[in-house]
């Protein structure tokens, strides 16, 4: 990862990573909406998991309910990416040098390449045609994988 | 103050001052308090969004009460006990913070609505549960549900800011 250190570098010399850190409230603002997008986001990432388990709302049909998630899951996302940015510009040495940082952008990024692809697919097909075994073990992975990023993200600021 | 013997008593049990001097059990704690936290809060979210109407309209609301309740349940719980035994192992931290009081409060404020709802405008669920457009009282206790989990997840992370509180606050805690 030492190609990377340049760039954290410059990220935390941005004039908006110097103001951010310049103001007792922008750190608290930012996070706090980080949070309650955080528990929107899995909302409707947990809820179309579990369907995918054979639990829960099992009697809405895949697809329609995955719709139904569709924009909180997008928007919560959204909310996410610009709340996080200013966090991560603004303290970009304390998270190049925490493994806890590499593990929650790498579980992330699987549970985003899951999402896009395989969960994707699955959410928009006729679950007739998926079978008992596949759609549990895209659940059970999703979560797992959303799981590993919180608890990485709770851990860069606490070890 | 009320609850301060309560606490001064609590700092001094074996099992807290374990707990404190333990090096693992504080971000074991947390972290599964934030995971038990977005699965909760997010699930808890849904019905309020459903609710409100303005969400998961594909879902009939007696469904989500029914059948994620128990899953919502399994998280609050988790959430909790972690969150007890974090105020446990530091009593005197929690106890002196006003977000850690403020967030206290909206956790019975939320209790009550809940509590309410269910005892009156849930009961004639099936008779509503399926319109677009829900009774004015269901959406009452949705937007409710949502301000008060919104803020209890707020002031839980402002705990850890317990210098950025109101100047009366100050004042109250110094005497």
């Amino acid at each position: 990862m030492d190609a990377a250190l340049p760039f954290f570098q410059w990220m935390g010399a941005l004039p908006m990573s110097q103001y951010f850190l310049s103001t007792v409230w922008s750190t608290p603002i930012v996070q706090v909406i980080h949070l309650v997008a955080i528990a929107t986001f899995v909302g409707s990432v947990l809820i179309v998991d579990m369907r995918l388990l054979g639990v829960g709302l099992t009697e809405t049909p895949l697809p329609k309910l995955a719709r139904s998630a569709e924009p909180w899951l997008i928007g919560a996302f959204i909310v996410l990416l610009i709340t996080g940015l200013p966090q991560l510009t603004s303290t970009a040495l304390k998270q190049y040098y925490s493994p806890f940082f590499w593990w929650k952008m790498e579980a992330m990024l699987l549970a985003l390449i899951l999402m896009v692809t395989v969960r994707r697919r699955m959410t928009r097909t006729d679950e007739a045609d998926l079978g008992p075994f596949w759609p549990k073990v895209v659940g059970i992975t999703s979560i797992a994988l959303w799981s590993a990023v919180i608890i990485g993200a709770r851990l860069i600021g606490l070890l | 103050m009320p609850f301060q013997a309560l606490f001064e008593w609590m700092n001094e049990l074996p099992s807290s001052i374990a707990l404190r001097q333990s090096l693992n059990a504080y971000p074991i704690l947390l972290t599964l308090h934030v995971v038990s936290m977005a699965a909760f809060g997010g699930l808890i979210a849904l019905l309020d969004l459903r609710l409100v109407g303005i969400g998961y309209q594909s879902v009939p609301v007696s469904k989500i009460t029914e059948r994620v309740f128990p899953w919502m349940f399994v998280g609050f719980f988790v959430s909790i006990v972690t969150g007890f035994l974090l105020a446990y192992s530091k009593p005197m931290t929690y106890f002196p913070n006003f977000y850690f009081w403020v967030k206290n409060g909206l956790m019975i404020l939320a209790g009550l609505n809940a509590g309410l709802f269910h005892l009156t405008t849930e009961q004639s669920v099936k008779e509503w549960e399926n319109d677009l457009v829900t009774p004015p009282a269901a959406r009452f206790a949705g937007i409710a549900s949502l301000v008060m989990w919104a803020g209890i997840i707020i002031t839980g992370r402002m705990i850890a800011y317990s210098a950025l509180v109101p100047q009366w606050w100050v004042d109250f805690t110094a005497n």
